[in-house]
């Protein structure tokens, strides 16, 4: 299983690291091939359960990224998200999932190589913690 | 002719331009806002960073009501607005008419690729052989001729650069769209006459003129070049001034006689350049200086080629003009000396603004650019440019200060802090809100060293390091060797101000920025435009932003006044088809570009799988889905499959947000049930990638897309209305000139003073710097005030209490004078509460009648105007109980004051000895040259630190005693003047107590905390509150103006409309769901929230809510949902996403 492309969720705030996102893509950077990106407005507005279901659902990783502290377009809401982050990742292994398959990041709107090196990095880092196993369950 | 009532021209689409645009726009006037560079974002598109939070923010002055009339992504990628018209690349030529009516012509720069056509695929540049430094990264890397502007940008359409062109149509060849026409033949239809007596200097010009691609004649003489004339149609010719028989002159008139339009550049020797400048006086159109500097020549040739080939002649009607043109650096190359700009290594602020930056030349990496070594060690030299007679610069250019401590924190944080940073300066000029406290915490947390010095000699080391030489305040000798130098380049003019003033009409100050009235410094010299931003002089972002409201509410109040209304809204909401009742249909739609352009994606391959995976979806291919074709071919496919949602699979989807809002209205279609999905970006192959991962992607993008479409919530948006009245807090210069602008709107205005009479601090200070009395100013404004019927004025009444009233308004009570109370509606307030001069116990005040603050010295002065006997000696300490902990900001306005005071007295008693004692001169701006001329005239500065400050003590009989060290001199000194003054600095009236019935933030120091420092500096974080004036931070007379204009006009944008549409993407509760437990209501950053008492739920004001799910995160029961983004939406993608990987 050394060389499966591990699927990535990315749930990317609208105004800094979707935009981003959008320079990479539009920079030509290279991106891993399974990395799905889910525009929500604010990192803030990212309820546990979604990435609790994605997990649930197979994915390897989950991305969560928004604007720089001090810079969330409604204020405070990139706060309020790296908190909940943190409490998520402490109860991630009582649903059977490794802590560092969920990340969170800041990357702001210009930031387009950041994007692409956190997505690459984080590719690599998940493709030596292997297959979500849930996953290979489901598939079997 | 396009005519419109109602409309504004906005020139300059930097940040203030785009400030006044959108707050124009948002009062539903017709903008346009023009711009000559091919983007929007001026200067800013080039700074990924900025003080105070270290990133950017610029997308917070997007319009937070209203808000999906205009785009909802990063600003700096692009702005659209449904009353803007966005013209990049295009001049004001002229402006006639009268204010309210002026005409205006709009020329547009030739562009050689067709905008509708080209797809940003890079192609062109790609096979380019030209490389030229480029501009955007202030010249540290390449770029080639044919180029993106700006990375960044939406829509992004690669440019020609035609100065630098060599038509070698490689582009035009490799170009998959044929959008590219160099326009070679056009080049070769221009004939240019060449007219010289040497044979040589006819080759040669013949000879250079011919590679750029021009047809060329020439004639050996006047004559011959007359018979040539006649039978040819020449588009230039280049004439020589000096020449046997009939000379340049005698030739030229004769050619204007003929063609009165035609061209003429003279060709002059130096001996001869007198004449040439004759002849520009009697029509020829520049001249050329032998011996020929060849790249001059050409791109004087080519200037005159290409006025031939702009867009000429746009013409349209607009009530009033906004100049918005900015400003632009010094160039330290073209300086004097120019601070070792020569040597590698040494860069500008805003080269090295691009180097921090991960677009820029080392991809945001902390790189020397000469050999690739990690920088540790920058110094960061000040005034470049800047303060500096012999320049002619005799202004400070403000920002420089805070722009060098931001560079120099960032340069730590990407270092991890290994690198070191030091600041040579003449003053830290710390004097905006919350500047001082950013200084200190660089200094004392992030080890920022600030050297008050001026460096002297740069040399370099073999290394490409930089050896310093510089002498400290004591005169000591000092040399340290950095990895680089990072000039602070001081503001200039913007490169032609002068033409463009020229075609404005409008005069320009002595410094070349516009010349603005004293006080009201939105107005220019010409009634009917208007100053904003930088161009008004030496601005910060902060200060642009407010200078930028004032100038649109004064543009905003001119159209009024001239009979333009607003446009009415047409209500969308209304209009819109109730689909919740339908079955969904869902359509999707393919743009064809992305296969035929891309090659290899199989458009048919995608429509099958989608159509296998749901039998109901209707897949079409469009041509285009961009253009107008594209956008018909669309709409018809719509109307034929009766589709009730639609997911179209295009290119970037911020493009899209326009041709949605449009599609809504011709569709009847709610945009929150169309979605745009990027299938364009992701079929870029990478090296390795897996073409069957490529379309992987592609399914799993607009599978996610139908998921969250399927699941949306179909409803229409709600409209809202306010009552439309203000409330303003305060009878100072900010409250009554904020009252005065709303109620010249028409709309009705309650002022509350809590004195027996308006006025407020400024009946204390009696002039401004510039020698005016204040008193004409507070007069006429108490008479506009009392004269005005639409404003109620409560005197000696005090707010007692606010409530919201009627859903979105509120209901405020006061305690009027004769002790009862009084309610008044209002739907928006303003608070104008202003300040007062600190009180100290330092220096022994109050133990001496010579020992005497700011004020006191200005009521002295105000009174006695010669008539009592003038102090022979006066010391005056600057800082008094500010600037450290405690009160530590700067109170901006007591160094201009005390520079003021000093120059008066100097004049009343010319003999008399004047000492200021000071820790940093904070005179900003233009206000430098008082301090320049306060020196002239032999007034003596002694600078203290705040840990070696002077000692003042009383002698029997009240003489005052100062000894202090004067670091000049090196030695201790004793004064004992007649008086001493002491600046105690501006501290705001009791706010804790307003703040709390208005929910405005109140910050540290007791002033009004703003929703952002930057992009919001007089909104509130609750909608409908906003702060003016010396309760929000100290500032001057015509900036508490500036910022009371500014904050009225975010005001109006609310009152100017009858009715307001909610967002689009809003929160609501699912009542049957919510168990009151009220975490939303905490969560809401801008207190939408609030639970009623009588009816026992949880209500959402749906003009403050702006979607950003804050309440949806935290609510336990799933009750709380944003449209566009519940839970089953983000659910269903995820489903999608994750069904392919
Ligand atoms: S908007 Fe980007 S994190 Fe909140």
């Amino acid at each position: 299983m050394a060389d499966y492309e591990p699927a990535i969720i990315a749930f990317v705030c609208n105004w800094c690291t979707y935009t981003a996102a959008d320079l990479a893509g539009t920079s030509r950077l290279v991106q891993p091939p399974n990395v799905r990106m889910i525009r929500m407005m604010c990192t803030g507005m990212v309820d546990p359960k979604y990435i609790i279901k994605a997990l649930l659902e197979g994915a390897d990783a989950v991305l969560v990224s928004g604007c720089h502290p001090g810079d969330c377009h409604y204020i405070n809401g990139n706060l309020k998200a790296r908190r909940r982050m943190k409490l998520l990742k402490e109860i991630l292994p009582k649903f059977g999932f490794d802590e560092r398959r969920l990340k969170m990041t800041w990357i702001g709107a210009s930031e387009g190589i950041d994007f692409a090196e956190t997505v690459r990095q984080m590719t690599a880092e998940v493709k030596a913690l292997g297959q979500n196993d849930l996953r290979t369950r489901m598939v079997l | 002719m396009e005519t419109k009532t109602g409309s504004a021209l906005v020139i300059g689409a930097g940040i203030s331009g785009i400030r006044s645009a959108l707050d124009l726009a948002e009062m539903n006037y017709r903008v346009f806002l023009i711009d000559k560079s091919p983007h929007i974002g001026g200067i800013l598109s080039q700074l990924d960073y900025q003080f105070p939070t270290d990133h950017c923010g610029m997308c917070k002055m997007l319009p937070t009501i209203g808000r999906d009339a205009s785009s909802q992504f990063c600003l700096r990628k692009g702005l659209f607005h449904e009353n803007i018209e966005v013209l990049p690349g295009t001049e004001m030529t002229a402006l006639e008419g009268e204010p309210g009516n002026f005409r205006v012509t709009l020329d547009s720069a030739p562009s050689f690729i067709d905008a509708q056509k080209c797809i940003g695929c890079g192609r062109c540049s790609a096979v380019c052989p030209v490389e030229v430094p480029d501009q955007f990264n202030g010249g540290l890397t390449k770029r080639k001729a044919v180029y993106l502007p700006v990375p960044h940008n939406i829509p992004n359409r690669f440019m020609i650069d035609i100065a630098a062109c060599t038509r070698c149509a490689e582009c035009e060849k490799v170009c998959p769209t044929g959008a590219i026409d160099l326009r070679t033949e056009a080049r070769r239809a221009f004939r240019i006459l060449v007219v010289d007596d040497e044979l040589v200097v006819r080759d040669s010009l013949k000879e250079w003129l011919v590679v750029e691609g021009f047809s060329v004649d020439m004639a050996a003489s006047g004559a011959e070049a007359i018979d040539l004339f006649s039978s040819n149609d020449y588009g230039l010719v280049l004439l020589d001034v000096k020449m046997p028989g009939m000379d340049g002159v005698e030739a030229l008139q004769i050619i204007r006689e003929i063609k009165p339009d035609l061209p003429v550049l003279m060709m002059t020797a130096y001996a001869t350049v007198e004449t040439a400048v004759q002849a520009m006086k009697i029509g020829a159109d520049d001249y050329l200086m032998k011996p020929f500097d060849i790249e001059a020549l050409v791109a004087k040739v080519v200037q005159q080629y290409e006025r031939t080939v702009t867009v000429k002649g746009r013409v349209i009607e607009v009530g009033a003009v906004i100049m918005a043109a900015g400003s632009d650096f010094c160039d330290p190359a073209r300086t004097p000396g120019a601070f070792g700009y020569n040597l590698p290594n040494v860069v500008t602020g805003l080269q090295f603004e691009r180097l921090l930056s991960g677009a820029g030349p080392g991809a945001g990496k902390l790189i020397r650019p000469s050999d690739g070594r990690p920088l540790r060690k920058i110094a960061f030299l000040q005034c470049i440019g800047s303060r500096d007679l012999k320049q002619k610069a005799d202004y400070c250019s403000s920002v420089c200060c805070m722009f060098s401590i931001k560079e120099a924190l960032l340069a730590k944080a990407k270092s991890g802090g290994e690198a070191d940073a030091a600041i040579f300066y003449m003053d830290m000029r710390t004097f905006g809100k919350d500047f001082q406290r950013y200084r200190d915490l660089a200094e004392k947390e992030s080890g920022v060293r600030f050297i008050r010095s001026r460096v002297h000699t740069i040399d370099p080391d073999a290394d490409g390091s930089l050896r310093l030489h510089y002498v400290d305040g004591e005169g000591g000798q000092h040399e340290e060797v950095f990895d680089m130098v990072v000039l602070a380049a001081g503001q200039r003019p913007n490169r032609g101000t002068r033409d463009l003033a020229q075609s404005a009409g409008i005069e320009l100050n002595p410094a070349g920025f516009c010349l603005t009235d004293e006080l009201f410094q939105n107005r220019s010299s010409r009634e009917g435009v208007f100053a904003g931003g930088s161009f008004a002089g030496l601005r910060d972002i902060s200060e642009s932003v407010i200078q930028a409201g004032s100038a649109s509410l004064g543009a905003s109040k001119l159209i009024r006044s001239k009979g333009g209304a607003p446009r009415a809204s047409e209500r969308t909401g209304a209009a819109l088809q109730d689909v919740s009742k339908e079955l969904p249909s869902l359509a999707v739609a393919l743009c064809a570009c992305a296969s035929s352009l891309r090659g290899g994606l199989d458009l048919e391959s995608f429509g099958k799988s989608l159509t296998l995976w749901d039998p109901s979806i209707r897949v079409f291919q469009i041509e285009r889905v961009c253009t107008l074709s594209g956008r018909k071919s669309l709409l018809e496919n719509m109307r034929e499959s009766g589709c009730n949602m639609i997911s179209i699979g295009a290119c970037m989807p911020c493009l899209y947000g326009k041709m949605l809002v449009e599609l809504a209205k011709e569709t009847g279609l709610s945009a929150g049930l169309m979605d745009v999905v990027d299938i364009y970006t992701p079929a870029f192959r990478g090296d390795r990638t897996d073409p069957r991962q490529i379309s992987g992607r592609i399914e799993s993008a607009l599978k996610m897309s139908i998921g969250r479409l399927k699941s949306a919530d179909p409803g229409p948006t709600r409209s809202l209305s306010i009552i439309r009245k203000a409330l303003v807090i305060g009878g100072g210069i900010s409250g009554m000139t904020a009252a005065l602008a709303i109620a010249d709107h028409g709309f009705h205005v309650d002022m509350i003073e809590k004195d027996v009479d308006p006025g407020g601090l400024v009946r204390s200070l009696y002039r401004t710097i510039e020698g005016t009395e204040t008193s004409g100013l507070i007069e006429k404004l108490i008479s506009d005030v009392r004269a005005n019927t639409n404003i109620s004025v409560h005197t000696e009444a005090e707010v007692v209490d606010s409530k919201p009233y009627e859903g979105l308004s509120f209901l405020t009570t006061i305690k009027t004078k004769d002790g009862g109370e009084k309610r008044l509606d209002h739907g928006v307030t303003i608070l104008a509460t202003g300040g007062k001069e600190a009180t100290t116990r330092e220096y022994c005040y109050g133990m001496s009648e010579s020992v005497i603050t700011l004020h006191e010295l200005e009521a002295h002065l105000g009174k006695s105007a010669g008539a009592a006997e003038p102090p022979g000696s006066v010391a005056m300490i600057q800082c008094v109980g500010s600037r450290e902990e405690g009160r530590n900001y700067c109170s901006r306005v007591c160094c201009s004051s005390a520079l003021k005071n000093a120059l008066r007295l100097k004049k009343e008693n010319p003999k008399a000895d004047l000492f200021i004692f000071y820790r940093d001169i904070m005179t900003y701006g233009f206000l430098e040259a008082y301090y320049t001329k306060a020196r002239q005239e032999g007034i003596i500065f002694i600078r203290y630190s705040p840990e070696a400050k002077p000692d003042v003590s009383i002698a029997d009989g009240g003489k005052v005693r100062i000894s202090a060290r004067d670091p000049i001199l090196g030695r201790d000194i004793v004064l004992e003047p007649d008086l001493l003054v002491l600046s105690t600095g501006v501290v705001p009236n009791d706010l804790n107590g307003l703040g709390q019935v208005f929910g405005f933030e109140v910050n540290e120091d007791g002033f009004f905390r703003e929703a952002e420092y930057k992009w919001q500096p007089v909104n509130s974080k609750k909608r409908g509150i906003f702060a003016c004036g010396l309760a929000h931070s100290p500032r001057s007379i015509s900036e508490a103006i500036a910022m009371a204009q500014a904050a009225a006009q975010r005001a109006l944008v609310m009152l100017n409309r009858e009715e307001i549409e909610a967002g689009a993407v809003v929160a609501r509760v699912r009542r049957s769901l919510c168990s009151l437990c009220e975490r939303c209501i905490a969560a809401c950053p801008y207190g939408a929230r609030s639970r009623s008492e009588e009816k026992d739920i949880i209500e959402i004001d749906e003009l403050a809510c702006q979607g950003c799910g804050a309440c949806a995160a935290v609510c336990p029961n799933s009750a709380s949902v944003v449209r566009g983004f519940s839970d089953r939406q983000v659910m269903a993608m995820v489903d999608a996403a994750l069904e392919l990987t």
